[in-house]
């Protein structure tokens, strides 16, 4: 698989992040910029109060890594066109996320491009989930 | 035939054993004075009191407006004790090297109050003449506000919580919650600042606009932990659309997130 490092900071329309990740800190996370993987989807869980996508992606060593991506609450991945069976074990998919800024593989999730090319990303505020006035990034523990 | 020693402590045994079975119920019920009715006795429930002058029942959700933000942050020119300045100044320390400290929540600690209040998920709000239930969709940590004229449980028997013990009343059209009990630790109030056994928070609620906002200003003294009184304001408004659901913090979901096992966490 591909690995592919989108490195400088990427705007994504992510307004939502704050909403998503505040009931804990992510300030170990580099907002800033974007990430994206190609990879086999080892596990998707549709859980409370986050769900995660862990997908296997090859590093330019060959080396196969467990990506694990921190997504948001169901309540707000079905306004989303979400749903449990959306992504399977499996699937070859591509993962856009916001990386650790230690490096380690994993991060923030942003969006998946399914084998079907659908395009799923997460957070638009669904019944009662307009958006807080939070800061934009969550910057310390809580 | 039975010895009069022998019935004598089978008496003694015997009592004993009645002592427990009747103080049982009582141990387990927020340790009230025996006699006193709980929060949901239809006897209590019953007793006159003067209307509330408002119903809180109902979903809120924290956010929205401007001067609002979620987080209880110490006023300008705030001063902690040398022990909470130790944790202040590693949380500044972590935060510039891009590090979390001590991100409990991150670690399914409890929340907590007041930071409980401010989570991004609706709380449930219900209330009885004699008590109101506050239920946070997130991990459902649950509030109880009694609200029946019983004090506050002697420091020196209380299970500590992180939510504390809070006992409300009705001032006017004001409730003032007084919560106290707290648990000496893994309980943040902000980023570096901790709450301590000290922690003493009331709460100002006010029903605005309509029924449609809750007001809460927010008094903080913690003598443990800084000088003086933090206040702040926060607003809540109703979700009539949403209904609260079954949140956990699990192990086997939690090592799943990159936020909460990156090495640059500070523990």
């Amino acid at each position: 698989m591909k690995r592919m490092l989108v490195a400088g900071s990427v705007v994504v329309a992510l307004c939502i992040a704050s909403s998503a990740y505040a009931h804990h800190s992510a300030a170990n996370v580099d907002t800033t910029k974007s990430i994206t993987v190609e990879g086999i989807v080892k596990q998707f869980k549709w859980a409370n109060p986050h769900s995660w996508l862990q997908i296997e992606v090859v590093n330019s060593k060959g080396v196969a890594e467990l990506w694990d991506f921190e997504m948001t609450s169901p309540a707000l991945l079905v306004p989303s066109g979400w749903k449990a069976t959306s992504v399977k074990a499996g699937e070859k998919v591509k993962v856009v996320g916001r990386p650790l800024k230690s490096g380690e593989p994993g991060g923030l999730f942003v969006s998946v491009t399914l084998p079907s090319g659908q395009v799923l990303s997460q957070g638009g505020p669904g019944p009662g989930y307009a958006a807080p006035t939070a800061p934009a990034t969550p910057a310390t523990p809580r | 035939m039975l010895g009069k020693s022998q019935i004598v402590r089978s008496v003694t045994v015997s009592l004993i054993a009645l002592t427990f079975a009747v103080a049982a119920p009582n141990l387990s019920a927020q340790f009230q004075p025996p006699g006193s009715l709980g929060a949901l006795a239809p006897a209590n429930i019953a007793k006159p009191r003067p209307a509330a002058p408002f119903n809180l029942t109902g979903t809120w959700l924290h956010g929205g407006g401007t001067n609002n933000g979620f987080r209880f942050s110490p006023p300008a020119g705030f001063k902690l004790t040398p022990e909470a300045q130790v944790h202040y100044n590693a949380a500044q320390k972590a935060q510039a090297e891009g590090k979390v400290y001590r991100d409990d929540i991150g670690q399914c600690w409890p929340a907590g109050l007041p930071v409980i209040m401010t989570r991004v998920w609706p709380i449930a709000m219900v209330q009885m003449p004699t008590v109101i239930y506050m239920i946070s969709e997130f991990m459902n940590s649950l509030r109880i506000i009694y609200m029946d004229g019983r004090p506050h449980t002697d420091p020196d028997i209380a299970v500590r919580s992180f939510n504390g013990e809070s006992i409300g009343r009705w001032e006017k059209d004001t409730l003032v919650i007084d919560t106290t009990n707290f648990v000496p630790d893994h309980h943040w109030i902000d980023s570096g600042i901790p709450g301590s056994d000290a922690l003493h928070i009331v709460e100002r609620v006010q029903m605005i606009d309509n029924g449609n906002t809750l007001s809460i200003e927010y008094a903080l003294t913690d003598p443990k932990s800084w000088e003086g009184e933090w206040k702040m304001t926060k607003r809540w408004r109703r979700v009539d659309e949403r209904d609260i659901a079954e949140v956990s913090c699990l192990p086997d979901l939690n090592e799943h997130m990159p936020t909460t096992q990156s090495k640059n966490n500070v523990r």
